[in-house]
């Protein structure tokens, strides 16, 4: 291919944040009609590469030439302009907006005569983008407020997409979206690819990544460490890559038999959460993993919220094997309870509070004096202890959250709930938006936990997850339990999805 | 992904939507319905007689004037505590300058005083970044005492008062203040609901981030809130002025009472949100708060401090009803 074949050439493209260099001197070539897969560990300056391109950051040197003229955006409407769009890892949607003005905020012009918006003509150009482009359809008028993470991200997909942009930028969000729209993604990137248009894909799944792209960069502390085809790379040969180091792919389970105790540490009696779940009854066991899959809207995370006492059951009841009852979160708490959801930013973390404040939090009962008093020099032993053992990635426990990578906040939202004595701990998609490295040692965490007794609900969007760490799995369809493997049993991908869809 | 498990069939489906929103705006006339049939009732037939609902139909205007700036204001997540003094600034300009020159001086005054006023403010917060609250607290004190210092020509603490002229005060007599409303909330709805400024103000308010990053110019922005707050506040002003014929004033932030009874009206309608425009839900929100003082005056509760608590209570009643089912804590 020759050089008029690159529609984005990147050279010796350079950020910082203060002492941070988050990429140093990047060179990066996109094709008309190429998927290329960006990969690297958290923390490798992958966001901040796409965010450059994006006209989010303004890069301190180096250059950039699209269509073969010099590229540099001020902003991300600048990039707009150009026909780049990004769906970004954690940029969101305005909450208290309708879905069509979240599709077109910031360019409302192109809708409106003297400052007054047609509201007929934008929702009609919404609903004819959702149509176009097979997204769910969704009311243009509905406010954003109470929608789903899953379809939070369709609606900055289509407002990606509203630009008729010639290069797609996709920071994780297949990450977010469930097997089913996860499908109909990659659908829709070949599509662009038809169309010539080019696409920048970030996923920390490996072999999602080998199957979608045409070629992969690999990033690693903020430089190109690679660039192949997908097609001549093995996963394994991407993992080296990444952590400069061999890592096994099998950081699953080995045995293929549940293994756990007799006794009952949670009980689910016909659960029901009104629109979400329906009659869902389960017993967790003392050193279980119990898995649960579905597709979008099957409830597996309703269960979660329903089984920590978040979300308000209609009906039925969530009893602990110590005998108490879980109707809120304070019940489960007091029973020893821990909760990762899914939406880490939004639900878990204070996102601008410290690492400090964060891990300590759902310590402070068990950490108060006789008098009432928190001693400081035992929180900042416990924050200090979460962050060695975990290896977070930091410049202290003083450091704000929203400064981590995101497998680092991971790593701080699980390593608090892990420094507890926990006799249950409910785990909603727990490896969304973490690296490879990250994901193994999160599982290794997940099979320490399961040694020591703990028995871990695992709700995953991924079916080789929940296959690799479950005991059991409960597949759930439209709010209702379809059926319930046990491992070693007709546990397989193809068993499961016959039961999902 | 057309029509798979996302399609909305549950609660953001089109016809869902359209359903709740029927249904409530429904059941909540026939809420008003009754609570005024009850106020009638417990005031032994006075309280729906005509010229008692124009009473409460006048009072509310000029608060309702307020409350619309208000819904900008809680919107784009600032706060404003000057308002109040504002007021009293322009209607003393709109009483001395309608007095002075007439009818059109009295309005151009009120209207002039009032959006330069809060539009500095909004120049102040939006340049040099101090937090509104403080800021607004300090600018609420300057306006008191200039107003002060203008009427008497010298600094005081002492209350004094400012009048207008009776041929001058049409506009605080129905129907003519009821029209005004009427067109004034035309505009606001439409400037709300249907212009680029008024989806950039829920913009900046809801996520700044997002709104910066798609391009939303938060500083301009925020400045067309100021200009458009402005001019709500100097209407209010001259309507309060044409309303009451009088402004009093002391210093030492007692302005800030003036601020109550529409930040409780829009408070309401914030509520109300959920289910009623909040455009649509001010005037409705201020028409019950004003039945509400309107019932405590027939049944002869003391006004001031009985009948402030009195409405506090009914303020926080209406706050739980509205805020029934959310989660987590509301800040």
């Amino acid at each position: 291919m020759s050089a008029a074949d690159n529609i984005l050439e990147i050279r010796g493209l350079c950020k910082s944040f203060g002492s941070t260099r988050a990429n140093i001197n990047i060179d990066f070539t996109l094709k008309r009609g190429e998927i290329k897969g960006l990969i690297g560990e958290n923390g490798s300056g992958k966001s901040t590469l796409l965010s450059q391109i994006a006209g989010l950051y303004r890069s301190d040197a180096g250059e950039m030439t699209l269509n073969g003229k010099p590229y540099s955006p001020s902003s991300p409407l600048d990039a707009n302009r150009a026909k780049i769009a990004m769906v970004m890892q954690e940029l969101g949607v305005v909450e208290k907006l309708p879905v069509g003005i979240n599709v077109y905020l910031g360019r409302l012009e192109q809708f409106s005569s003297r400052g007054a918006v047609n509201m007929k003509s934008l929702n009609g150009a919404v609903s004819r983008l959702f149509s176009e482009w097979n997204l769910p359809p969704m009311p243009p008028n509905a406010v954003v407020s109470g929608m789903m993470i899953e379809q939070r991200k369709i609606i900055e997909l289509a407002r990606a997409l509203s630009v008729e942009p010639d290069i797609l930028l996709l920071d994780e969000i297949t990450q977010s979206l469930s097997l089913n729209n996860r499908n109909s993604l990659y659908a829709l990137i070949r599509r662009l690819k038809d169309m010539g248009r080019s696409v920048i894909v970030i996923t920390h799944d490996i072999d999602e990544m080998l199957a979608i792209s045409d070629s992969i960069t690999v990033l690693r502390d903020g430089e190109v460490v690679g660039d192949v085809k997908a097609s001549e790379v093995t996963a394994d040969e991407i993992r080296y890559m990444m952590v400069g180091r061999n890592i096994s792919g099998d950081y699953y389970r080995a045995d293929t038999a549940p293994d756990y105790a007799e006794e009952v540490v949670l009980t689910a009696e016909g659960l029901t959460v009104e629109g979400e779940i329906e009659d869902v009854s389960f017993q967790l066991h003392r050193g279980e993993i119990l898995g649960f899959v579905g597709l979008s809207d099957s409830g597996i995370h309703s269960v979660g919220k329903a089984v920590f006492g978040l979300a308000k059951a209609g009906k039925g009841r969530v009893a602990l094997g110590s005998g108490g009852e879980v109707k809120n979160t304070r019940d489960a708490i007091a029973g020893s309870m821990g909760y990762v959801p899914k939406d880490r930013d939004n639900e878990a973390l204070m996102i601008h509070a410290s690492i400090f404040h964060n891990a300590t939090l759902p310590s402070l009962k068990e950490f108060r004096g006789p008098a009432g008093f928190l001693s400081p020099a035992r929180l900042r032993k416990l924050s200090g202890d979460i962050v060695k053992k975990l290896s977070v990635k930091c410049t202290g426990i003083q450091q704000a959250m929203d400064a981590l990578s995101g497998g680092n906040k991971q790593k701080v939202n699980l390593g608090r709930w892990l420094a507890k004595d926990l006799k249950v701990l409910v785990l909603d998609c727990p490896t969304r938006g973490v690296d490879v490295g990250v994901k193994g040692y999160i599982y290794e965490l997940m099979k320490q936990a399961k040694a020591q007794g703990i028995a871990m609900i695992l709700i995953s969007d991924e079916l080789t997850e929940a296959l690799g760490m479950a005991d059991r799995l409960i597949v759930m369809k439209d709010g209702r339990i379809v059926r319930t493997i046990l491992r070693g049993e007709d546990f397989t991908e193809r068993s499961i999805i016959e039961v999902m869809i | 992904m057309r029509s798979n498990s996302l399609t909305p069939s549950g609660r953001f489906s089109e016809k869902n939507i359209l359903r709740e929103k029927v249904l409530f705006a429904g059941l909540f006339v026939l809420a008003v319905a009754v609570i005024l049939l009850v106020f009638n009732l417990l005031t032994h037939g006075n309280f729906l007689e005509w010229m008692n609902i124009k009473i409460i139909l006048a009072n509310m205007v000029y608060p309702t004037f307020m409350a619309w700036g208000m819904c900008f204001l809680l919107a784009c997540g600032y706060s404003d505590m000057s308002w109040g003094a504002i007021v009293v600034l322009a209607s003393f300009g709109t009483g001395v300058f309608g007095n002075l020159y007439g009818f059109g001086a009295a309005l151009a005054a009120g209207v002039a005083i009032g959006t330069a006023l809060v539009f500095l403010n909004f120049c102040i917060f939006a340049f040099t970044k101090i937090p509104s609250w403080i800021a607004s607290l300090s600018l609420a004190m300057i306006y008191e005492a200039v107003a002060v210092f203008l009427y008497v020509g010298k600094s005081t603490g002492a209350l004094v008062s400012a009048a207008m002229e009776k041929e001058l005060r049409i506009f605080g007599l129905l129907p003519w203040s009821l029209i005004v409303l009427a067109a004034a909330f035309i505009i606001i709805y439409y400037v709300y609901n249907r212009t680029i400024i008024g989806f950039n103000v829920r913009a900046i308010g809801g996520n700044a981030a997002v709104a910066r990053a798609l391009g939303v110019n938060a500083t301009s922005t925020l400045l067309w809130i100021g200009l458009i707050c402005g001019l709500l506040i100097g209407a209010a002003s001259f309507l309060q002025e044409s309303y009451s014929g009088i402004t009093t004033v002391k210093t030492g932030l007692s302005s800030i009472f003036l601020i109550f009874q529409p930040l409780a009206i829009a408070l309401l309608a914030d509520i109300l949100q959920k289910k009623i425009n909040i455009i649509i839900a001010v005037p409705v929100c201020a028409f019950l708060l004003y039945a509400a003082f309107n019932l405590l005056t027939l049944l002869h509760v003391p006004s001031g401090t009985l009948q402030e608590a009195l409405l506090c209570l009914f303020i926080i009643i209406f706050a739980i009803l509205g805020q029934r089912g959310a989660k987590g804590v509301v800040k």
